[in-house]
This record gives C-alpha cells, sequence and structure tokens, in this order.
C-alpha cells in the first residue's frame, strides 16, 4: 500500500528527474578503465594517481582501500600500501556486522548497495600482501603478525562456511610456513607447510594449482629437522626427490624468495536480460554478476645469479579462486535478484492501479506506474565489484647461493619460452639471511574491460 | 493532509540528528579510565603491563643483592629488543619507556642509552671534539657500560569462535647479567579479554 500511496503524490517531472538521474548511475568497474591501461603500459605510478581521483562512494570504501594499497605497492611504495591496506583490514572487520538497511537496500535497488567486503579469498590477500609488503621491508616480525592473523582468519572461515570452496588458502599458507621458518620456529613453519600441501592437493581439482616444486623441498627439510623421519621418507617417495639441502646448510647460505605476481584479477562483468512482459506491459530485469578470465602469457619466472639459479612454481591462481567463490554464491545471488525482480514489479503494478475512477487521476497512475517500472529496470545492476588490481596467478621461487654480493637476473618466460620481460637487482646476502623481492607483471596486452 | 505533515517533521528531524553527527567532538579523558573500542592492545594493556613490571622489578631481590656487591651502587641497564609475537601489531616502546622512566626516577637504577640513540650522542660527541671549547669537551671512551639487558616478548593466544573470541596476552620481560648470561629477574604480566563483535549495525 505504501508504494501506491507514494506513487500517486509523486508529481511527473520529479519521477522523471529521478530517471535522468539513475540513468547516470555506473557501477563501479565502469571508471578504472583508465587504471588497467596505464597498468598494462607498465606505468602503475600514472595508474595509481588516476585511481587516487576517484572518489568511490561509502559502500566501495574498502574495495577502493583494496585497490589503492596493491597500486601503491606496484609503485613501490610499501610503507603506505601497508598503511592502505590495514584500513582497508579494519573496514572489514568494522563492515562484518550484518545491515539491515542495506539488507533492505539490496532486495530493493541492487546488490552493488550493500557495503563491499570482499570475498573470503579477498580479505586473506588483504594480510598476505601486508605480510609481503614488510617482508620486502625486511621487517620480519611485523610479517609474522600478519602471519598469525592469517591463521586466525582462515580458522574463522573454516568455522562458518565449512563447505565453501575456498576454506584454505593455500598460498597464504605456505607464506606463512616461509616466516615462520625464517623466524626459525620450525615446529610452526612445518604445521604451515604441511597444511598449505594439504590445500594443494585438495584444492587442485578446483582450482588447478599443483603443489608446488617449492614446497616439495620445503616439506622434506622441515620433516628432517624435526626428526619426522618417517614423514620425510613419504615425501622423499612421493616427490622423487633424493636431495635436498638440510635446515643446517641453508643456514649456512643466503636466500632470496622471488614472489611474481602476474597480470590482473579476473574481469567482473554484468549479465543482464530485459524482456517485456506482454501481460502486464511491463518491463521485467534481472541482472547477475559473471567473471570473464584474463589470458596469461607468463609460464615461468627464473632467477638466476652466478652460479646458481631456480624457476619459479604457480602457487596461487587468484582467477581460479575468483570464478570457483562467485558460481558457489551464485545460488544465493540470482535468488536475490529474483526476489527483487517480483518487489520491483509488485511496486509498479501497485502504482499502476493506485488511481481513482476520474480519468485524469487514472492516467496519472499508468504514469507513475510506468516511471516506477523504468527505474527499477535502470537500477537493476549486478554488483560488480571486485578487486581488480589482484594478480591472476603468484609464482615463487627459492634460490640458495653463499653469502655475497650478488646481480640477480629475473627472467620471465612465456609459453612459447620466449622471454617476457628481463630484469636486473642487485642483493647482498649475509649468511643465514633472506631477501625478498617481488616482481609485479602486466601483460602489455592485457584485456582491459570494455 | 496529516500523513504529509507528519512525514514533513520526520524528515525535518531526521536531517537535525545527521547534521548533529557531523562536527568532529572531542572530549578528554582521565589516563586511568579504561576505553576499549575494538578488543585489541591499547594504552590501558601497556599502562597494566608497565604498572605491574615496575612494582615487580623494583621489589624483587636482584636489586639488593647488585647494590650488596663491594663497589657497587647502581646497576646499569639497557634497553634490548621486547620481540612482539602476538597477533597484532603492538608498540612495545610505550611500556618500556614507562618502566625506564619510573626505574630511573626510583632513584635505584641507571639506565644507558640503547643502540640507536648512541650513535647520535657519538656523532654529537665527535662534533664537540672539533667544534667546542677545550673545557667543555666530553672525551670519548667514557661511556657507562650496562651490567643489565631488559628483553621481552609479547605472546598472544587468540581462542575464536563465532563472533565472540577470548584472546590471552601474556607479556614477559627479562633482565638478563651482561657479565655472565644469568637472568636475575623475570616479570610477567597476563591479560585476558573476552570480545565479541557486534552482528548488526546501522
Amino acid at each position: 500500500m505504501f508504494a501506491d500511496r507514494v506513487a500517486s503524490r509523486v508529481p511527473v517531472p520529479c519521477a522523471a528527474a529521478c530517471l535522468v538521474a539513475l540513468a547516470g548511475c555506473t557501477t563501479f568497474s565502469d571508471t578504472i578503465q583508465s587504471t588497467e591501461q596505464s597498468l598494462a603500459r607498465q606505468q602503475p605510478q600514472v595508474a595509481l594517481t588516476q585511481y587516487e581521483r576517484l572518489s568511490p562512494s561509502g559502500a566501495d570504501r574498502v574495495l577502493h582501500l583494496m585497490n589503492k594499497g596493491m597500486l601503491q605497492r606496484m609503485a613501490g611504495d610499501y610503507e603506505q600500501s601497508t598503511r592502505t591496506l590495514e584500513q582497508a583490514k579494519r573496514g572489514v572487520e568494522e563492515l562484518r556486522a550484518l545491515s539491515l538497511r542495506e539488507q533492505a537496500l539490496s532486495v530493493a535497488v541492487n546488490d552493488a548497495t550493500k557495503s563491499f567486503i570482499g570475498e573470503d579469498f579477498e580479505q586473506v590477500m588483504v594480510n598476505a600482501y601486508i605480510a609481503l609488503n614488510y617482508l620486502e621491508q625486511g621487517k620480519l616480525d611485523a610479517a609474522r603478525v600478519e602471519a598469525l592473523q592469517v591463521d586466525l582468519l582462515l580458522r574463522e572461515k573454516a568455522q562458518s562456511a565449512p563447505n565453501s570452496p575456498y576454506v584454505e588458502d593455500a598460498f597464504a599458507r605456505y607464506l606463512t610456513g616461509i616466516v615462520y621458518e625464517d623466524e626459525r620456529e620450525w615446529s610452526d613453519a612445518m604445521i604451515a607447510y604441511r597444511k598449505a600441501y594439504e590445500a594443494y592437493q585438495s584444492q587442485l581439482k578446483s582450482f588447478g594449482v599443483a603443489v608446488p616444486e617449492t614446497l616439495k623441498h620445503d616439506l622434506i627439510r622441515l620433516a628432517d629437522r624435526m626428526g619426522l623421519t618417517e614423514e620425510a621418507r613419504g615425501y622423499r617417495q612421493e616427490f622423487a626427490i633424493k636431495e635436498t639441502p638440510s635446515v643446517a646448510e641453508l643456514l649456512e647460505r643466503g636466500e632470496i624468495i622471488l614472489t611474481v605476481h602476474s597480470g590482473l584479477a579476473p574481469i567482473k562483468r554484468e549479465r543482464a536480460a530485459t524482456v517485456l512482459n506482454p501481460a502486464t506491459g511491463r518491463f521485467l530485469r534481472i541482472a547477475l554478476p559473471q567473471y570473464r578470465s584474463r589470458a596469461q602469457p607468463l609460464a615461468y619466472a627464473r632467477l638466476s645469479a652466478e652460479p646458481a639459479s631456480a624457476s619459479s612454481s604457480r602457487v596461487e591462481s587468484i582467477d581460479a579462486i575468483a570464478v570457483k567463490s562467485l558460481e558457489s554464491e551464485m545460488p544465493a545471488i540470482t535468488a536475490r535478484a529474483i526476489a527483487r525482480m517480483a518487489v520491483k514489479d509488485a511496486a509498479a503494478s501497485a502504482a499502476s492501479h493506485s488511481g481513482g475512477n476520474s480519468s485524469g487521476s487514472s492516467a496519472a497512475a499508468g504514469i507513475a506506474g510506468l516511471a516506477i517500472n523504468l527505474a527499477a529496470v535502470l537500477t537493476e545492476r549486478a554488483d560488480t565489484r571486485s578487486w581488480f588490481t589482484l594478480p591472476g596467478e603468484i609464482q615463487l621461487a627459492r634460490l640458495s647461493l653463499p653469502p655475497g654480493d650478488y646481480k640477480v637476473r629475473v627472467e620471465l618466460r612465456g609459453h612459447d619460452q620466449g622471454v617476457l620481460d628481463s630484469r636486473e637487482i642487485k642483493i647482498a646476502l649475509r649468511k643465514g639471511e633472506k631477501k625478498y623481492v617481488s616482481r609485479h607483471w602486466i601483460p602489455t596486452n592485457l584485456e582491459v574491460r570494455p | 493532509m496529516s500523513g504529509v505533515r507528519s512525514l514533513r517533521i520526520g524528515l525535518a528531524l531526521l536531517a537535525l540528528v545527521a547534521a548533529s553527527g557531523c562536527a568532529t567532538k572531542v572530549e578528554r579523558l582521565d589516563e586511568s579510565q579504561a576505553v576499549d573500542l575494538s578488543g585489541a592492545w591499547n594504552d590501558t594493556d601497556s599502562r597494566l603491563v608497565s604498572q605491574e613490571m615496575i612494582q615487580d622489578s623494583l621489589s624483587r631481590a636482584w636489586l639488593q643483592e647488585f647494590r650488596g656487591r663491594p663497589g657497587q651502587a647502581r646497576p646499569a641497564v639497557i634497553v634490548g629488543e621486547v620481540r612482539n609475537m602476538s597477533h597484532e601489531h603492538i608498540n612495545t616502546a610505550t611500556f618500556t619507556l614507562e618502566m625506564e622512566r619510573a626505574l630511573i626516577n626510583s632513584g635505584k637504577v641507571d639506565f644507558v642509552a640503547a643502540k640507536t640513540e648512541r650513535r647520535d650522542i657519538r656523532d654529537e660527541r665527535k662534533d664537540q671534539d672539533l667544534n667546542a671549547r677545550a673545557d667543555t669537551r666530553n672525551a670519548m671512551g667514557k661511556e657507562l657500560g650496562a651490567d643489565f639487558m631488559l628483553t621481552g616478548t609479547i605472546n598472544t593466544i587468540v581462542d575464536p569462535s563465532g563472533d565472540t573470541q577470548v584472546r590471552f596476552y601474556q607479556v614477559n620481560l627479562t633482565l638478563i647479567s651482561l657479565a655472565d648470561n644469568r637472568k636475575v629477574w623475570v616479570g610477567q604480566k597476563d591479560i585476558r579479554k573476552l570480545v565479541t563483535r557486534s552482528k548488526l549495525r546501522f
């Protein structure tokens, strides 16, 4: 009844003005094309400046912080990036509680009116990237704090959604293992490596990432160090690895740990259908989100310094995780979209039938009904918000070297073995020291959202 | 028409409420008053730790024992690293500085400058050698060597279940004798918190 009371009192010019305003309502992803183009031109600093110009709505605050933090990291400003991502983390914490107002809006208008707090994997990635920032700055203890938070977060996720395809993050576990090993907390490192190994195995089908080559050696090394001879033997057999340096041998050398963050996360787009219902003469529209993967030209990275070299292996496919996570949520999203369609249609129907007997008021009601129907159709947008500056995939390589000064070459190779990118970095290694380096690489022919 | 009028009044009231929330409001708090907002480590925790540690360190045997040694008046302490092994980013300087201040003011303990502070002081002394008047110069090589080093750790255990979690913080501080690695004092402060997250928001 409320709808028809409002409809009968809304003057026509006002409704028209509302329509114009609504037609201009674009989704978040429409505004980030230029940022992506700058990234493809290898200009992260420009991309950051462009992105910072956007003023996000209240509901998009966390998303804005996530993207900004990542762009700051790509531009090499780790300190600012950590600060921004910490804000995003706090934002998620504050917004986790259910908002009845936003729930109502999401049924009446669209899902994009809800405050963005990211999918589970996006929340874990915030911690992972803060940890990487700290590691690259040589702040191991601070990275350990993030590692503990990842543990907590994953424990909570496992409790709240035990059946989701993403209950474990193999890469995040692996990274925490590396942090604990660097802290020489062998038992914690062993547990984390083991959890990573289990996650890679159980998620192989859904995410398509096999147990990384480096992790196989890490498992054997730590199992040996812990005196778990049976387990170590099992790993040796399973991975067909005979020789691997022991913890003691590794501590005599230094180590370079390289992470390559390649490409961008898939594009979240809208898939919508608008039909005219001949029975009522009103439009019906339904809009759902859909991921579109971008091509991944990187095959592997080669890390070489006289006299040794190492190749990277894939440790995380954010592309696959994003697609599968959305797939598992599709039933709920679809149900909400259908409910929304019904609510909006009922409002339009109530408005068009609200007129009295006089011809004037029934004509006004007809216009009001049409206005509400059009507004309903125009506001029906899919929630296409996602942390688009995340890489499509992450690769990792470990290279141990005797202490000394090195010129390290990082070569990115394509699927045809061609060199996609090559860079030299100077690294000084001390005994027992681990240096963390990363490379964000976006292909020049990146598929930019339309 | 009464419906419309009440709607207007309601809207006006709403605007008023919204507007009143716009101005920044500052309220000064007594420093001993506990205000917990997010459940994370805050000033109250830091204060509780320093209070406990100051009281404990001044009342234990190591101080008497040191002063009883021939030719020794006050032990000299240097602040080492307090490692944060917890799941939160915690600034440990707040309670080590508080402790340093209280111990110095007690007149029973001397503190010597820590590694990073020393560098600046030595630079200044070097500068004095060149630029200061001869009778005001401070010579190199006359620094007071520390007898003890204060180190420590913060550890946490978090037990989450749904929207509730129990957070347990344990702060350990240790005084280690630089002469023979003996631990002469270990202070400990435990803090437990029950944090319940709100299920609903506006």
